[in-house]
């Protein structure tokens, strides 16, 4: 656990010095700044428009920062070499993916509280006061990074950072179309069904994290939901650092 | 004590290392040298696990390289080595450290006394973005007495250093000799090898040409005039083969 949080710290120490990602976040803050002047165009409609927009922008650049930073990450390893001086000591594959995960995760957390807190004031500022019901939306985005990492580490073990991020894509895109496609052929033939059906077991179904419409409508979802929901991010997380570790181990550095 | 036994890596059709054996004792200076693409660098990212080699075993104080707790006693500095270069000199040596066991070793005192040693110390706090390549070589060799190895494996530690760094490394690496590491290293300067080593080995494409003692090897003529001439007249048996396929 020693090896691994040392690996955590070291990657969230050298990304926050990232001045690529301190470029995304400060423009992130200007953007839910921006949604002042939005909710101040939109008849009556201010606070609506300031939290659905503000917790769209929240996700959306947690996007972009998780593409940029993950995209690269085990690629940039293996050619810059810096995986040389990890390995060569008492450090195991498993260990090093889980330790860069854990990093990433706690720098993405990191902009995404900051963002947040943005958020919230915003919100506060305009009359809207403490929208808690907005910090299960915020919860559930950051456990949808932290799966989309795995992802990103995942598919950086063995492709370029562009494939990586290319292929990153295009599962989020399945992943949130997964219940809608399911919905879909609920009346289509019987292979229609079973292909969706091998879809939404093979691709992680990236809707049930997103409760940005309950959250605006002051709905938080039970715990149970949530729990379940937890549950099933870190089964998946637990999956994709374990493939990334396969991946890895199979390569001659 | 280092034992190589009958290793063989080969990468798709190429052999980069072919039934290679070697035993290097405790705390003597081994020098590994031979021509670029000889197997140089192979050998020793198998000797701490990076790659694994296809035939043949490396024992390394009795276990191999893949166990982790054969590495707590190895310090490795590959040749031109990367950091991460946000980090300053002092928190990457710090975050070396405390990859292994012993929290002693992660200390910030024991750090800076290693980049004291080095002679890098009034960069310690500067990130290392703004190492020149002297001071990159100087770290890299810094990180790799870190945890105080039994095994000190370095490939290529005197490249991109001046005559003065060459000197303070070489005393430092004799230096950890008189305190019983055993060192193995690669290097294309052959001066500074036949000054520092007990023992060297040859290899070329692969293959063990010799492993022993510096002076039966040298009967009598500088080193590099020996190398040279032993590598030419292997080539003029084994022509390019390899290189021309």
């Amino acid at each position: 656990m020693k090896t691994i949080w040392a690996i955590a710290a070291n990657t969230f120490r050298a990304a926050v010095r990232d001045r690529i990602l301190h470029g995304i976040a400060g423009f992130a803050i200007l953007f839910i700044l921006f949604t002042l002047f939005l909710g101040s165009i939109s008849l009556g409609e201010e606070l609506i428009i300031i939290r659905s927009i503000g917790l769209g922008g929240i996700y959306l650049f947690g996007l972009l920062i998780t593409l940029f930073l993950g995209g690269s990450l085990m690629h940039t390893e293996i050619e810059r070499r810096t995986v040389y001086l990890i390995l060569a000591k008492p450090v195991s594959i498993g260990q090093m993916i889980i330790g860069k995960f854990l990093g990433l995760l706690m720098s993405i957390a990191l902009v995404i509280a900051v963002m947040s807190v943005t958020y919230l004031c915003v919100v506060w500022y305009q009359g809207g006061g403490f929208d808690g019901a907005a910090l299960p939306a915020i919860g559930m985005t950051i456990l949808e990074l932290a799966l989309f990492i795995a992802l990103t580490i995942f598919f950086s073990t063995f492709l370029t950072p562009l494939g990586a991020t290319i292929y990153a894509v295009i599962v989020l895109y399945i992943g949130h179309s997964l219940s809608l496609l399911v919905q879909f052929v609920r009346t289509s033939g019987a292979l229609a069904r079973s292909a969706a059906t091998a879809a939404s077991y093979l691709f992680p179904n990236l809707e049930k994290f997103n409760i940005r419409n309950e959250a605006l409508h002051h709905i938080v979802p039970s715990s149970a939901s949530l729990g379940f929901t937890v549950i099933y991010a870190l089964c998946y997380i637990a999956l994709l650092l374990a493939l990334a570790t396969f991946m890895f181990s199979s390569k001659d550095l | 004590m280092i034992e190589i036994r009958s290793i063989t890596k080969r990468y798709f059709e190429d052999t980069a290392v072919d039934n290679l054996s070697l035993t290097v004792g405790k705390g003597s200076v081994f020098g590994f040298l031979g021509p670029n693409g000889a197997g140089k660098t192979t050998t020793m990212k198998m000797m701490v696990g990076l790659v694994h080699p296809d035939e043949g075993t490396i024992l390394i104080n009795g276990t191999t390289p893949r166990e982790c707790v054969t590495r707590e006693h190895i310090g490795f500095m590959p040749e031109n080595p990367s950091f991460y270069e946000r980090l300053t000199g002092l928190e990457f040596l710090m975050f070396c450290g405390r990859l292994f066991p012993k929290t002693r070793f992660s200390a910030e005192a024991h750090c800076r006394t290693l980049l004291e040693l080095l002679g890098i110390i009034e960069a310690a706090d500067r990130p290392i973005r703004g190492y020149s390549k002297g001071m990159k070589q100087r770290l890299g060799f810094a990180q790799a007495l870190v945890n105080e190895p039994a095994y000190l494996l370095l490939d290529e530690p005197l490249d991109g250093l001046d005559p003065i760094g060459r000197r303070e490394m070489k005393l430092i690496i004799k230096k950890l000799r008189g305190d019983g590491t055993t060192i193995f290293f690669n290097s294309h300067i052959l001066a500074d090898v036949e000054e520092i080593c007990d023992a060297i080995g040859i290899i070329h494409r692969g293959t063990l040409v010799y492993a022993g003692a510096v002076a039966p090897f040298c009967q009598g003529r500088p080193l590099e005039e020996r190398f040279v001439a032993v590598i030419q007249e292997r080539e003029k048996v084994i022509p390019f083969v390899r290189h021309s396929e």
